[in-house]
């Protein structure tokens, strides 16, 4: 079953996608992005990790993809001039690239092929909170700061003077 | 505990099948005869003019940003809620630095007036600061 | 082995002295009218004095692994914390001095600054990969918006757009290699890791770990071929944050590269001050070539530069260079080297910026142009540039000539004898652009003669800096005792 669903899930992600790549116009490729999240949400769950299932949901799918449509609302080009995508030598290389990558990937996930062991209870939320909040304190307490920089510097950059 | 996530997986499977099931037998069944009227987009029975593409104000994209940096801060605090007990005191110590740390940028941005949707030119914090 | 969280505290003061300072900046410029105002500066001076009282005057007592395990505190933190806040310390005082940031709200950058130095702090102890990536985001993210902070400016504002992307790309990089490292070991701790990794023979996965990696240290201490970003940053940055970028962050990518790589790949042996390879990844080699590289590319590119800014931009990139020398020794004496030159590095880089500073107040340009006829417009501060220009080349009785004493009688003491070539015949080169800037100010005739005012605070700072780079050149003990001291890492 759980293979099945992981089929499943894993090739809803790698179409998904693929459609982000090649779609036209940016939006759709967002709503693309969308779906691949999710499904990659659906794989996390698969192997225990609830708590990074939530965060790839509640995070990636519900507030950066809100945030690239926006951007994509506010520079807001007509369908008529979305820029043409031609097949340069960059994009040659990069894709030649890519499929050296996963060529390499294959022959050493071949190579170094381990069985899947038992799924750890190490990625459920309750397990996530103990090590967050005895180990990794000090890594929850630093993250503050570095929102509170964010948060300052989103603002900071997006008035009109500094 | 995989089980727990069954119903989620019932849930899109029936929400996929109720959709594929609507658009399939509205297909199926209605009949096609387009006109120009009948494409055009349907404005409360106004004609419609100009592109429904409208350029976003950039003030939505700010409110986005804000809302991701309190969002990372719920997801961190989410963990927390599960093991709050089990921790007692010291996690609540530990919760409440965490949130008054990331309060300050709250106040920052309250300040810059962020908050407001409605504000005119002469409102804005920068126009203040030149008087 | 690990302290607790709660006992960790009295460990943890200068760090706590920065954030606290960082939270009281929000709250002034919350209640406060005039964003404008010289406050904030006033009280990041304050903040970071305490911060530097803290980490170096009267270090709570040195060697513990504190917070389970997620920070150091030995000598080696100790001694960057002091030496990164020291930076920053003087670039507060450059900025407050700067006309391009005279008219923008002053709250915020230094909000940045000290977000920065806390990831500094953070970064030169942190022994628990996931502290140490958040440390490195905690120096990038607040850099960028520093490299933007002239909104309007097209400059600026394509140096944060770059540094931004090469930014994201590297620590993207980087923290997959460090998901590799986990899933060969299972354990974040950097120690935890080395000692698995020992057990094993060098596997692929081990290898491209430990590349991917070191493209986001890399990246950091902006060492060829990652240095991409750093010109185009450097010039479009307001100038006080381009020279802390040049030696802050640097200083603390050095830092966390000195302990990653000794903790994990390597192991000391106490008798001889020597380190040997414990895994067969042979990372020495690649940084050898990374640092003969790294000068080289800086150096000749340099040559060619007509901004002061850029110039002195690619000439940090050569210094990454002599430094990363130090690096590749596997002795403790390479990486006291290291250590006494970033210290040298500090004072005459800082002052060379400051200088620019000055110049560009009263010229609006950065040009080498803008700078001749120093020599009469304002002597002092073409003197002072001159000392720190012949510091930065590493000619005597100058401290920059001690320094590269130290990191080249390393690595003749090794036997690598090509690098050492390599590093001196890059000097060289290094003379004739550093030189190219003195002619300017002493031989050539400016366009406009009327004399530069140096006020009198400036003046000071600037007798400030060029003080211990004329008093190391010649009476350097206590400094390199320091740096002797402070090599002992804690490899928990």
């Amino acid at each position: 079953m759980e293979t099945v669903l992981f089929i499943l899930f894993g090739a809803i992600a790698v179409c998904g996608a693929i459609m982000v790549v090649t779609r036209k116009h940016p939006m759709a490729s967002a709503l693309y992005l969308i779906l691949t999240l999710f499904a990659v949400a659906a794989l996390f769950v698969l192997r225990q990790a609830h708590f990074l299932a939530a965060i790839q949901v509640i995070i990636y799918a519900g507030a950066v993809v809100v945030l690239f449509i926006f951007v994509i609302m506010l520079i807001n080009v007509p369908e008529d001039r979305l820029p043409v995508e031609r097949a340069t030598t960059m994009r040659v290389l990069g894709v030649l690239a890519a499929g050296f990558f996963i060529l390499e990937s294959a022959v050493l996930a071949r190579r170094f092929w381990m069985p899947i062991g038992p799924v750890a209870e190490v990625g459920t939320v309750e397990a996530v909170g103990r090590a967050l909040f005895t180990d990794y304190l000090l890594a929850f307490e630093i993250t503050s700061v570095l929102l509170l920089a964010a948060v300052i510097g989103a603002i900071a950059l997006a008035k009109r003077k500094i | 505990m995989l089980v727990e996530y069954a119903t989620v997986l019932v849930f899109i499977v029936l929400g996929a099948v109720t959709v594929a099931l609507m658009l399939g037998l509205q297909r199926w069944f209605a009949p096609s005869a387009p006109s120009a009227v009948k494409l055009s987009t349907y404005e409360c029975g106004e004609v419609p003019y100009g592109s429904s593409w409208v350029q976003f104000n950039i003030r939505f994209y700010v409110v986005a940003l804000i809302f991701i940096i309190f969002d990372v801060e719920v997801a961190l605090l989410y963990p927390w809620a599960v093991v709050f007990q089990r921790l007692g005191f010291l996690a609540f110590i530990e919760a409440f630095i965490f949130i008054v740390i990331l309060l300050a940028g709250l106040a920052y941005l309250w300040k810059e007036g962020d908050l407001e949707w409605v504000r005119t030119l002469q409102d804005t914090p920068a126009k203040k600061g030149a008087k | 082995m690990f302290l607790g969280n709660l006992a960790s505290l009295r460990y943890f003061l200068p760090e706590f002295a920065v954030t606290a300072t960082i939270l009281l900046l929000v709250v002034l410029h919350v209640v406060t009218k005039s964003p404008r105002s010289t406050a904030s500066g006033f009280l990041s001076l304050l903040g970071v004095g305490a911060a530097i009282f803290l980490a170096g005057v009267a270090p709570a007592g040195a060697g513990r692994s504190i917070f389970e395990g997620m920070v150091a505190h030995d000598g080696f933190a100790v001694f960057f914390k002091v030496l990164t806040a020291l930076a920053t310390l003087v670039v507060i005082f450059m900025s407050m001095d700067s006309r391009d940031l005279a008219g923008r709200s002053q709250a915020e950058y230094y909000i940045f600054l000290l977000s920065t130095l806390l990831g500094m702090f953070l970064l030169s102890s942190a022994t628990d990969i996931v502290m140490l990536y958040l440390a490195l985001e905690l120096v990038s993210i607040p850099s960028y918006l520093l490299a933007g902070y002239l909104k309007g400016q097209e400059r600026s504002t394509e140096a944060a757009m770059k540094y931004v992307v090469y930014g994201a790309t590297a620590s993207g990089v980087m923290i997959y290699g460090f998901s590799i490292l986990f899933g060969l070991t299972g354990s974040t701790q950097v120690a935890e890791i080395g000692r698995s990794l020992a057990a094993g023979k060098a596997t692929l996965p081990m290898l491209l770990a430990s590349v991917m990696v070191a493209v986001g240290f890399g990246y950091k201490i902006a060492a060829v071929p990652f240095h991409m970003w750093s010109p185009d940053v450097y010039e479009g940055a307001p100038t006080p944050a381009t020279a802390f970028f040049s030696v802050g962050p640097k200083a603390a990518g050095f830092a966390v590269l000195v302990r990653f790589y000794y903790t994990v790949f390597a192991a000391a042996d106490p008798g001889t001050g020597l380190w040997r390879l414990t895994s067969a990844v042979d990372w020495p080699f690649l940084f050898a070539a990374l640092s003969a590289l790294t000068m080289t590319v800086g150096n000749l590119v340099a040559v060619k530069q007509s901004n002061v800014k850029r110039l002195l931009a690619y000439s940090s990139i050569a210094h990454a260079g002599y430094m990363l020398m130090g690096f590749v020794l596997l002795s403790s004496a390479g990486i006291e080297a290291i250590l006494f030159y970033l210290v040298v590095y500090l004072f005459m880089n800082l002052g060379a910026f400051y200088v620019v500073v000055l110049v560009s107040n009263a010229t609006r340009g950065e040009e080498i142009s803008d700078f001749t006829g120093l020599g009469s417009r304002a002597p002092f501060a073409a003197v002072a540039l001159s000392i720190f220009l012949f510091a930065l080349t590493g000619i005597p009785p100058f401290s920059g000539f001690i320094g590269k004493v130290y990191l080249f009688a390393e690595v003749i003491h090794r036997g690598v004898y090509w690098l050492a070539v390599v590093a001196a015949l890059n000097s060289v080169v290094s003379l004739y652009y550093y030189t190219r800037i003195v002619r300017a100010m002493f031989f050539e005739e400016p366009k406009d003669a009327s004399a530069i005012p140096v006020p009198a605070v400036s003046g000071a700072l600037l007798v400030l800096l060029v003080a211990p780079t004329l008093i190391l050149g010649v009476y350097w003990e206590p400094v390199a005792r320091i740096a002797a001291d402070s090599v002992r890492m804690l490899a928990f």
